[in-house]
């Protein structure tokens, strides 16, 4: 086995094929997560009675455990799951008929869920409460007030926030490969394993998801500087 | 999909499970170890500024950041030895542990360092002017005013960086090391009782980083135990305002956004 620097060439033009499905499972997870993650923050920051110790439980457990896990609990429990019932309720659906990539959905969604909650309650929690007291006082509701002001402005709050999350579920997606979905880093595998040149196909792998991560954080700091343009200081 | 669910399988797969625990706890332990090392060296050239060193630095921690660490291992794994082997070093006898624990101590050093950076930049800097104008050395103004405050500040940011590098060691059954995810998966396909095993797993880690937690949240009120107003902390939408501006710098900065995989 000797080191084929032009191979790294050949595998990364392989690999670009894998890129759609590893944006398809991060921008899927971030999306649905972050739905998820508001939901349960303000289930969390206005105590809502027999929900918020679910939220709670649900934050804890899902950063309290590896991503892998989630993975393979869903993987091998929502079948058994789908399938109990299916067969209780006498539906036609079965659990076979999930495409592999599902599961990577379902699972990668739950996960960035608790993680954005986190992002979207510090955000929330860095705004002043005197703000959502003003917007009161001229007269919005609470849900106006809320869209208005306060999540404007939480936005701005955690944007590096969100992008590092972004970026995480980025390189989480790596893991589908554990349920036979072909993204990137399988792809790399892939080619590996035909070629017999480990390091050149894993070093393509890396490249590509350096160039990804380093797209993200422009785009981020772009949005950045507009979302905070409001925020500079000195005379207008 | 295996056999029915049963949740005395959880009960008798806990102890297995456990018995690979020193696996887990030895990679976390000696890739802290060299994270630390790693990060004060990666975080030296860039706080003072060193000409070419500040930019290597720099690349390291944009590579270790910017690809995942399932890459890095297998990076690690495969090229290492193939490196070496242009400098006559033959490590095809190499313990897998070695590699795992040379990745995660270089990808959490990237983060440390990081981290080292933010918390000492955060402590104000007239914090330091104050300590000149009382007559201290910069060393003694270092070691008295600025370690001490960045080093609370640090906490969180350490904290969530060593949950982080727990649940990544759960990739270390790809290079196929027996620790914990790796004897979860054996135990499974044994057994065919999937489920039970990964739940026995995902409550071992729970217990572990909830320790882990609370144990480092004691060391951050410690730490941080002159920043402390005597108001409440937490209301609706309010804490206390020095406070959460210092948590909001640490948590913002460095961190791995949360997500460890």
């Amino acid at each position: 086995m000797k080191l084929d620097p032009s191979f790294i060439w050949t595998a990364l033009v392989q690999i670009l094929s894998a890129i759609p499905t590893t944006l398809y499972i991060t921008v899927v997870s971030v999306l649905i997560g972050f739905v998820i993650g508001v939901a349960v923050a303000l289930i969390r920051l206005y105590r809502v009675p027999l929900l918020h110790p679910l939220a709670v439980g649900y934050v804890t457990f899902i950063r309290g455990t590896p991503m892998l896990t989630h993975l393979l609990l869903i993987y091998f429990g929502l079948p058994v799951l789908i399938d109990g019932l299916a067969a209780h309720f006498g539906w036609s659906f079965r659990s076979v008929s999930i495409p592999m990539i599902g599961f990577a959905y379902i699972s990668f969604s739950i996960t960035a869920g608790a993680y954005m909650s986190e992002v979207v309650r510090s955000g929330l929690l860095a705004v002043d409460r005197g703000q959502l007291e003003a917007a009161h006082s001229i007269g919005m509701t609470t849900p106006q007030a809320l869209k208005r002001i306060v999540f404007p402005q939480a936005l701005a709050a955690s944007l590096p926030n969100l992008s590092n999350s972004v970026i995480g579920m980025l390189h989480g997606s790596t893991l589908a490969f554990t349920v036979s979905v072909v993204d990137i880093n399988a792809k790399a595998q892939i080619v590996a394993s035909t070629n017999w040149k480990f390091f050149e196909a894993y070093l393509a792998a890396a490249l590509i998801f350096w160039a990804l991560t380093f797209l993200i954080e422009r785009v981020t700091s772009v949005i950045e500087k507009r979302i905070n343009l409001y925020n500079r200081g000195g005379v207008a | 999909m295996g056999a029915q669910f049963d949740i005395s399988f959880v009960f008798s797969f806990l102890p297995k499970l456990l018995g690979t625990l020193s696996t887990t706890l030895l990679i976390v332990a000696c890739s802290l170890l060299t994270g630390i090392i790693v990060g004060f060296l990666v975080a030296l050239p860039r706080l003072y500024k060193v000409p070419v060193l500040k930019t290597l630095s720099e690349i390291y921690i944009s590579f270790f950041r910017g690809t995942p660490i399932l890459i890095q291992l297998f990076l690690f794994y495969y090229g290492l030895p193939e490196i070496m082997k242009l400098v006559h070093v033959d490590m095809t006898r190499t313990p897998v542990l070695v590699f795992v624990i040379l990745t995660y101590g270089l990808h959490t050093g990237a983060y440390m360092s990081e981290m080292i950076r933010a918390s000492v930049m955060a402590v104000d800097k007239g914090q330091v002017e104050a300590a000149y104008a009382a007559g201290m050395t910069g060393f003694q103004a270092f070691t008295r005013i600025v370690l001490p405050q960045a080093l609370g500040i640090a906490v969180p940011v350490f904290s969530n960086l060593v949950i982080a590098l727990l649940k990544d060691t759960s990739l270390a059954f790809t290079l196929g090391v027996m620790e914990m995810s790796g004897k979860a998966q054996t135990l499974g396909s044994l057994t065919q009782h999937f489920i039970e095993t990964y739940i026995a797993l995902a409550l071992i880690y729970l217990v572990i980083s909830f320790t882990i937690e609370k144990l480092l949240l004691v060391a951050e009120h410690h730490l941080l135990r002159h920043e402390r107003r005597n108001t409440p902390e937490k209301k609706l939408f309010k804490i206390n305002k020095s406070w959460s501006y210092r948590r909001i710098i640490a948590e913002l900065g460095p961190g791995k956004g949360g997500t460890g995989l």
